[in-house]
């Protein structure tokens, strides 16, 4: 239909890799597209949920990105929100059945994060931004490019949560008895989920200085 | 009579969504730049609250609880369709959503621009499949006493999204850093917003 | 544009697809599903009664070498079924539905419990099975009790979807460690339950910490959650506990 003569792109274009990349910093689902603000609550208390999360995110985001991408031509736009739905919800609970039977201990450290993940709005934000509209390669990309986003906050925010909440990394000490007794106390509050919003907010306000084009002015 | 009206007090204060349980964060922190915009996403989330929480009740009691469909037949009383719930109650969602963006779009095609990509993101939520994962492991007695859940819960988020557009207005005549102005503040002012209200936290009613 | 019918055969195809695959992968995959769950009970119960190392292979073998009984007890404390023989997994009192028994007893009709009945280095011990509401979903666990019907020997928990790092917490030994030595009577043999209590039990006086532990941190509704499991459930077994002297 149109005077199409671009030749075939190659895997990783410059377009393709800023898909991977821009994510990770300027377009960053959790601080600059605002998606997936709950779950990032919910999870960061510690790291290790807060990795598994990210890593899940990563996979769904990929899956669905793709199904939805090649499925998109014959999509109706009036119920275009339901089909996403039903893509990522059976998605989701077809691997956690799965998980279920087969590996069941896997599946009881899972099965907490099943609802957060179907309701997890960067994987919706970003089907009907982008996979709804591109191609399955790059919508794979853009997939793992906002998993990744979305996991770099999430890290950040459940070490800086951990380290002054519990005094521990991943679940070992590190904070040393000595300074216990000198009369240091683990802060309760940065467990508590208010705190996660603070600091994001300070993330945001570290990259908006290192980055001024993201600033809002009004 | 009385049940009915403290479940409903006690979602808008002390179960609040946003403040206490922290969902339906994304919609909140994203339309909330102005008081107008966020009462037309307010009223749209009462609005799908009160009617899927009690949709999906019925649904919840006539087929999908273990034993659920014995009104059917008695032979159906082991049947235990609850895997299904999470997906039913998305697609209920999802069609009430865009239901309302329909309605949206043909009545107030301004509300339905500022909205935007926020608008089918109602669908995603969570405070609204919340509110039916609650009202499901609730066990509320009666549809009544759901559909107040419902609409109480929507009007503790309406009550929180319309409260912090009114302060974003306002501290747009402050000097807030540069890098911060806009988002940044408005997590951190969440953040202390949801200090303020965890002293509601278990008052019995 | 999409005509209606277009949508129709559309959203028909997708449910029909969907519903397909879900409620086929549902039923092949339930037997494998419940059979991980009973383990997963077994391994909880012998757990909170401090046996070590029970694999999911040696869960149900080591289960019917421990556990000497189980009893199901209406709610006047009367005993109405017992179980000794070989296995147990599918005997009644192992297959009760905790939650329809415990609405039943929230909305006061008839009910019946589960009580499990080991013996380990010659000791009894009785486990009594839990189960109660968290913040976002169900939580559950078991409590073992010295022959004595006062003594904690251990517990478990378990939830759905609490918090991660927050009311999840009373999953981590951390926790359950506060357990084991708390009584659920007090001097004058007056049911107390054991309490989860906000803000250090160690500063209590020594009645107080006897029956008390410490709440995990973050996670004030679940305590709270797992506070009244203690009190509803337990409570429930006391005119047994009475009965048998």
């Amino acid at each position: 239909m149109s005077t199409d003569k671009q030749e075939r792109e190659p895997l990783f274009s410059t377009k393709n890799r800023k898909l991977l990349t821009n994510p990770l910093n300027i377009d960053n689902p959790i601080t600059v597209q605002v998606l997936g603000i709950c779950s990032a609550l919910a999870v960061t208390a510690k790291i290790k949920p807060a990795f598994v999360m990210a890593l899940s995110v990563i996979v769904v985001t990929t899956l669905a990105n793709l199904i939805i991408s090649v499925l998109r031509n014959g999509i109706p736009p009036r119920i275009r929100i339901i089909v996403q739905l039903v893509v990522i919800a059976s998605l989701v609970i077809l691997v956690d059945q799965v998980l279920k039977a087969f590996v069941y201990d896997v599946s009881k450290q899972l099965s907490v994060f099943v609802g957060l993940i179907i309701t997890n709005c960067i994987i919706m934000g970003r089907l009907e931004a982008f996979a709804m509209g591109n191609k399955p390669w790059p919508s794979i990309l853009d997939g793992i490019g906002n998993g990744l986003g979305y996991g770099v906050i999430l890290i950040v925010v459940g070490f800086v949560r951990e380290l002054f909440g519990s005094g521990t990394i991943w679940g070992f000490q590190v904070i040393p008895e000595a300074f216990y007794e000198l009369g240091y106390k683990n802060n309760g509050f940065m467990i508590l989920p208010p705190m996660a919003l603070i600091i994001v907010g300070i993330i945001i306000w570290i990259q908006r200085s290192r980055n001024p084009e993201l600033i809002e002015e009004k | 009579m009385q049940e009915i009206f403290n479940i409903f007090v006690k979602s808008i204060f002390v179960d609040n969504m946003v403040f206490a349980y922290f969902l339906g964060m994304c919609s909140y922190l994203a339309v909330s730049k102005t008081v107008n915009t966020s009462v037309g996403l307010g009223l749209a989330v009462i609005f799908v609250l009160g009617i899927t929480v009690p949709v999906d009740y019925l649904l919840n009691d006539y087929i999908l609880k273990p034993g659920a469909l014995a009104w059917l037949d008695p032979e159906f009383k082991d049947v235990d369709l609850s895997f299904l719930s999470f997906i039913l109650f998305i697609a209920i969602i999802a069609s009430m959503v865009q239901l309302v963006e329909m309605v949206v779009e043909k009545f107030s095609p301004a509300l339905y621009s500022s909205l935007g990509i926020f608008l089918p993101l109602i669908a995603v939520n969570c405070a609204i499949l919340g509110g039916s994962l609650f009202m499901q492991e609730r066990e509320y007695q009666s549809l009544a006493q759901a559909t107040s859940f419902g609409l109480g819960s929507g009007v503790g988020w309406f009550l929180a999204i319309v409260g912090i557009a009114a302060i974003r207005e306002k501290i747009r005549y402050s000097n807030v850093p540069k890098p911060l102005r806009g988002l940044g503040i408005t997590f951190i002012i969440t953040g202390l917003m949801g200090i303020a209200f965890m002293s509601f936290l278990g008052i019995k009613l | 544009m999409y005509s209606n019918a277009y949508i129709f055969r559309y959203a028909g195809l997708m449910v029909i697809l969907v519903a397909t695959i879900l409620s086929s992968a549902a039923m092949l995959l339930k037997p494998l599903q419940e059979r991980n769950e009973a383990i997963d009970k077994m391994q909880s119960i012998l757990s909170a009664s401090g046996i070590q190392n029970v694999t999911a292979d040696n869960a149900i073998e080591l289960f019917n070498d421990y556990v000497v009984n189980m009893i199901v007890i209406d709610d006047n404390g009367n005993v109405i079924n017992e179980f000794k023989g070989a296995g147990k997994e599918n005997s009644e009192a192992f297959k009760i539905n905790l939650k329809e028994q415990l609405y039943n007893k929230s909305v006061n009709r008839s009910f019946k419990l589960p009580l499990y009945v080991l013996e380990k280095d010659g000791e009894t011990i009785n486990i009594i099975p839990l189960r109660g509401v968290g913040l976002w979903g169900p939580v559950w666990g078991n409590i073992a009790l010295k022959s004595d019907f006062n003594t904690v020997v251990g517990v478990t928990f378990g939830h759905k979807s609490e918090t991660p790092g927050l009311g999840a917490e009373i999953e981590s030994p951390v926790f359950k460690e506060q357990f084991p030595g708390k009584k659920i009577f007090n001097d004058e043999g007056e049911f107390v339950s054991i309490g989860v209590i906000k803000g250090g039990v160690e500063k209590f006086p020594a009645e107080v910490q006897r029956h008390n532990v410490d709440a995990v941190s973050g996670g004030t509704i679940t305590s709270n959650g797992v506070n009244d499991m203690l009190k509803n459930v337990l409570e429930s077994y006391v005119p047994y506990i009475q009965k048998r002297g």
